[in-house]
C-alpha cells in the first residue's frame, strides 16, 4: 500500500483546509470501519488522510431546549444505539444505529462516516429520513445544513462536496407521543440489509394518524420515502387495509436491485410486510400510553 | 504532523512502545510485523471475519480497520495480554474443556469479543453470547461449542 500523509487537526477549519488543499486524493477518516476496508481492498489510495479524531465537538451528543437532539459526526453506532436521550419518534434512529453489524463494528463506526459512505442497504438512511434529520455539513464556506431526504442523492452518492465533511446529524423533535420503529431484514446476523423500513408515527386519543414517516433501505439508491402513500394513512385509523394500501403505493416507487442477498423481486415483496410488522411493534409499543 | 511516517506511542499489552508507522498501516500489521504479536489474524482484511479482533480502550475492535497513526496514546490489548505468560482466562479454560477449538484461526478473535462480553455482563444468557460473538465468523461453524465455552465460563462450570 502507498504511504499517505497523515493528519490529524483539532479544529473542523483545519480539517476542511487540509482537506481542501489535498484535493482529490484527501480522505477524512473517522472511525476506520468503511474506508480502511476500502483501502485494504485497494477501493481507494488516499494520498492524504484527515483524522477527525483529535476534534473535540464531533464527539459530542446533545439537545437545544427546542428538543432538537445533536448527534456529532464522530458518535460511535454503540453510543447511539445506548443512548437514553433518544426516546419516543427520535427513538428509530438508535434502534437502527443497535442493528449496524456487530458489537466490535458498533464500538468503531461512527454515524457521520457510515452517511457519508451511503451504502444503500445501510440502517441509518432510511432511519434519518424517517427522522426528519438535518444534515450538517463543514467546508471551505462555513457550514450548511441539508435535509436526509436530500443528501442521500444515489448509490453511494452524498450531497457531500469535496473538500467538505458531515459534522453532525440533527433530529427535531418528533410529536409528543410519536414512537419510532426499524424493522430490518436481513440473510445472517450483522449483515446489511435485503431491505429495511424505519418509520415515526403519531396516533391522538382517537387512535388516529397524526404524524407518519416512513423510509424504506435496500431497495433503490437511497431510503426510499412516498408522502402520497403515508397520506393514505394519515388522518385515520391504521388498519391493515391501509397500511396494505400505503405498502403497495409505496412499492411502486422502489428501485431495488437483483444481489447476492436477494433478488429485486423478493425484496418487492418483503417490503409489504416488513411495512405491516414496523405498523404492528410501533402500535404495540404505543399500547400502555393509549 | 506532516510527514510520511507518524511516531505513535501505544500501549500494547501493557508495555509503552513507541512505533514509525505509516499513515496508511494498520493495527493488524504493526502487531504481527512489527510486534510479533501473531494472535490477532488477517482473515478477511475488511472486518467481516472478527479474526483480527483486539481491545482498543477495553473495547473489542478490528485491528485490520485501524490505523495505527490513528492510535498515539491508546491502550491495546492482544490475546498474548489477557493472561499472565503460561496461564489462561476463564474463557480460554472453557474453549479447551469444551473443545471449542477446531482449526483455531477464528479462536483469538473469539477469545477477545467473548471476554468482552463477560467484563460487561458476568451472566449472560445464550442470546447475549450469540450477539456478542456475531461479528466473528468460524469456518469450521463451530459455533455450538464456542457458546456452550462461553456460557462455561460465565458460570464457572455450574451449568
Amino acid at each position: 500500500m502507498m504511504a499517505a500523509t497523515f493528519h490529524k487537526p483539532a479544529t473542523v477549519d483545519d480539517a476542511v483546509r487540509v482537506l481542501t488543499d489535498a484535493g482529490e486524493g484527501g480522505r477524512p477518516i473517522s472511525g476506520g470501519a468503511t474506508l480502511v476496508a476500502m483501502m485494504n481492498a485497494k477501493l481507494v489510495e488516499p494520498d492524504v488522510l484527515v483524522s477527525l479524531s483529535a476534534i473535540a465537538e464531533l464527539k459530542d451528543f446533545g439537545r437545544a431546549p427546542d428538543g432538537t437532539v445533536r448527534i456529532g459526526a464522530m458518535r460511535r453506532h454503540r453510543e447511539t444505539a445506548f443512548e437514553s436521550d433518544l426516546a419516543g419518534g427520535q427513538a428509530v434512529v438508535a434502534k437502527a444505529a443497535s442493528q449496524i453489524a456487530n458489537p466490535p463494528v458498533r464500538n468503531m463506526g461512527t454515524i457521520g462516516g457510515s452517511i457519508s459512505f451511503a451504502d444503500p442497504a445501510a440502517d441509518y438512511p432510511p432511519a434519518l429520513v424517517a427522522a426528519d434529520a438535518t444534515i450538517e455539513i463543514a467546508g471551505p464556506d462555513g457550514r450548511r445544513f441539508v435535509p436526509a431526504e436530500e443528501f442521500f442523492l444515489g448509490w453511494y452518492e452524498t450531497a457531500v462536496e469535496p473538500g467538505e465533511i458531515v459534522t453532525a446529524v440533527l433530529l427535531p423533535p418528533a410529536p409528543d407521543r410519536a414512537v419510532g420503529h426499524y424493522e430490518k431484514l436481513c440473510r445472517v446476523a450483522g449483515d446489511f440489509a435485503l431491505a429495511s423500513v424505519a418509520l415515526v408515527l403519531a396516533l391522538d386519543g382517537a387512535g388516529t394518524v397524526t404524524h407518519l414517516r416512513l423510509a424504506v433501505g435496500g431497495c433503490g439508491g437511497g431510503p426510499v420515502r412516498c408522502p402520497e402513500a403515508e397520506a393514505l394513512v394519515v388522518g385515520a385509523v391504521p388498519s391493515a387495509e391501509r397500511i396494505a394500501a400505503l405498502a403497495e403505493r409505496l412499492v411502486e416507487d422502489l428501485d431495488p436491485v437483483d444481489d447476492s442477498r436477494g433478488s429485486a423481486e423478493y425484496r418487492l415483496q418483503i417490503v409489504p410486510r416488513l411495512i405491516a410488522k414496523a405498523f404492528e411493534e410501533a402500535l404495540t409499543e404505543m399500547e400502555p400510553a393509549r | 504532523m506532516t510527514t510520511k511516517t507518524q511516531d505513535v506511542t501505544v500501549t500494547v499489552n501493557g508495555a509503552a512502545r513507541t512505533l514509525a508507522c505509516a499513515g496508511t498501516t494498520t493495527l493488524l500489521t504493526v502487531l504481527r510485523d512489527d510486534l510479533l504479536l501473531t494472535g490477532a489474524k488477517r482473515g478477511c482484511n475488511q472486518g467481516v471475519c472478527g479474526a483480527c479482533t483486539v481491545l482498543i480502550d477495553g473495547r473489542p475492535m478490528r485491528s485490520c480497520l485501524t490505523l495505527a497513526a490513528n492510535l498515539d496514546g491508546a491502550e491495546v490489548t492482544t490475546v498474548e495480554g489477557l493472561a499472565p505468560r503460561g496461564e489462561l482466562t476463564r474463557v480460554q479454560e472453557s474453549l479447551l474443556k469444551q473443545n471449542a477449538v477446531q482449526c483455531g484461526f477464528c479462536t483469538s478473535g473469539m477469545v477477545m469479543v467473548a471476554h468482552d462480553l463477560l467484563q460487561r455482563s458476568p451472566d449472560p444468557d445464550v442470546e447475549e453470547v450469540r450477539d456478542a460473538l456475531s461479528g466473528n465468523l468460524c469456518r469450521c461453524s463451530g459455533y455450538r461449542a464456542l457458546v456452550d465455552a462461553v456460557i462455561d465460563a460465565a458460570t464457572g462450570g455450574a451449568a
